[in-house]
């Protein structure tokens, strides 16, 4: 079993706010990360670590609080003993896809000691499909095999176009996708085309590897009202249905949440801006419920997480809150 | 008792009896609303919850200086139990009512300025999250760590038409 992280509070204050300070340029974001290997060829496992951070919602201007909290974030990654091979930053960087506000998470997110990989939300996207996104973190749809395991991100927020027949411009087509429940857009999913792409991506690779899959929404059916869904999620589970064990690890519910179905577990991480409450549903998992966050406490309910895979790719999960926000059944993490 | 005194008394009791039902003929007076005097009243409480939804999802500019609206942490008023109002709330050290925990959010969150407590704004955002929670039965003073708020009805999927007010209606 990998190593327990270390949850000194007074290490993690003493790190916070001195991000930027480490940067290694040579890890700089969007850079090809060499990680490609033969491993999974084998069908064995190197154990390793990586890290999750998602859902920063970075606003324009100075010293906003969330700038601070995705700081914090990367200083918590930069803090564990044992280093994660890369960083996985599962979409909404900048709230309003605006230029300055994906700058901004770019620079900050260079403090990383890790290398990064990145798949888009919503608020990076539509207010100019992607662009500027593409710009500062390279394509949304990838896949790399590392020591024994297959990644693949996908671009989980695509919906038919909804803009051009009524004439919107691009920040009027961004800003129907502001609120959770906004009834313009539509269920957002990863289309044909990236369908395709997975089918052919996955086709050689050997039913036994384990996958690790990052979409910003998770990939089943938990709360279409808010989103909280990929629209074709079935038929993604059923092209990865031929492997014995695929770990989803997604963002957007800004909280933590657990489901198995069939060969698939699905993770749910915290983001580092503020937390959604839980819809009103009977979740298949209440016990991996994260605890209601104090409003009076502006770091509750949020953090970054680590991820342990062993030997047979069994993923490790660790959570690391800003402050106690954590129930017992999650406190000292757990295995997927 | 005599034959007086029972007639005395008989008397005394029908009084009573006249003057409460003078009374409740009084209370009884007034005509049903009619089916156009509802639908008007309803217009009006609709008018004030729309404008609740409007300023819930951040209408309002002066409520927020860095971005954050009521609907960042409570979408469809989720988490935000208006019916367990008056309750005491650790953040103040004292017993809030729900339009005193609004202002505390405004301040704090949203570091935003405070909303006049009895204007037809403050009255705008009670109607919008009481609204969404009618039905739901008053707990005054209950402290509890459900977070999840009222179930809509479309809340098996996104109202894909919309109402465009985000409630059902």
């Amino acid at each position: 079993m990998a190593d327990r992280i270390d949850r000194n509070r007074r290490q993690l204050l003493a790190l916070t706010g001195k991000a930027g300070v480490t940067t290694l340029t040579a890890q700089a974001i969007g850079v090809n990360l060499g990680l490609v290997g033969v491993a999974a060829a084998q069908g064995k496992v190197e154990p390793f670590r990586f890290a999750i951070i998602s859902d920063p919602h970075l606003y324009s201007g100075k010293d906003h609080v969330f700038d601070k909290q995705l700081e914090d974030a990367v200083s918590q990654v930069n803090a564990l003993a044992k280093q994660p091979d890369f960083v996985l930053v599962t979409g909404d960087v900048a709230h309003q896809g605006e230029k300055d506000q994906m700058e901004k998470g770019k620079r900050i997110l260079s403090a990383l000691k890790a290398p990064l990989r990145s798949i888009p939300g919503e608020h990076d996207w539509y207010l100019d499909m992607g662009e500027t996104w593409r710009a500062s973190f390279g394509t949304e749809t990838w896949s790399f095999d590392h020591k024994g395991v297959h990644f693949i991100g996908l671009n989980s927020i695509l919906v038919p176009d909804f803009w051009t027949s009524k004439g919107l411009t691009p920040a009027q087509r961004r800003d129907w996708f502001m609120p959770l429940n906004s009834p313009v857009p539509g269920l957002w999913g990863c289309g044909e085309q990236q369908r395709e792409w997975l089918k052919k991506d996955v086709a050689a690779v050997a039913p036994t590897t384990p996958v690790v899959i990052f979409t910003h929404s998770p990939l089943w059916d938990y709360y279409p009202r808010w989103n909280f869904q990929v629209s074709d999620s079935k038929e993604i589970r059923q092209i990865l249905g031929k492997f014995t064990a695929v770990t989803a690890f997604h963002g957007h519910v800004h909280h933590t949440v657990y489901n198995k179905i069939g060969n698939l577990t699905s993770i749910g991480t915290m983001s580092t801006s503020w937390p959604w409450p839980y819809p009103p549903i009977s979740l298949p998992f209440p016990e991996y419920q994260q605890n209601r966050a104090d409003p009076a406490n502006t770091s509750d309910g949020m953090g970054s997480a680590a991820i342990d895979l062993d030997a047979a790719g069994k993923a490790f999960v660790q959570y690391q809150p800003f402050a106690e926000s954590l129930p017992p059944r999650l406190k000292n993490g757990f295995k997927a | 008792m005599n034959m007086q005194s029972r007639v005395f008394r008989r008397l005394a009791m029908s009084l009573v009896a006249a003057t409460v039902l003078s009374t409740v003929t009084v209370v009884t007076a007034r005509e049903p609303f009619t089916k156009d005097e509802l639908k008007a009243m309803d217009e009006k409480l609709t008018a004030s919850a729309k404008r609740g939804y409007d300023m819930w999802y951040g209408a309002r500019a002066d409520m927020s200086s860095n971005g954050l609206a009521c609907a960042n942490c409570h979408p469809d008023g989720a988490a935000t139990n208006p019916q367990t109002f008056p309750k005491y709330m650790p953040q103040t050290d004292r017993v809030m009512a729900f339009r005193d925990m609004v202002n505390w959010c405004i301040e704090n969150p949203q570091v935003g300025k405070a909303l006049d407590v009895s204007s037809a704004d403050m009255v705008a955002l009670e109607s919008y999250a009481f609204y969404l929670h009618r039905g739901v039965a008053i707990d005054t003073g209950l402290q509890t760590r459900q977070t999840a708020g009222p179930t809509p009805k479309s809340a098996r999927g996104l109202n894909v038409k919309g109402t465009g007010i985000g409630f059902d209606k």
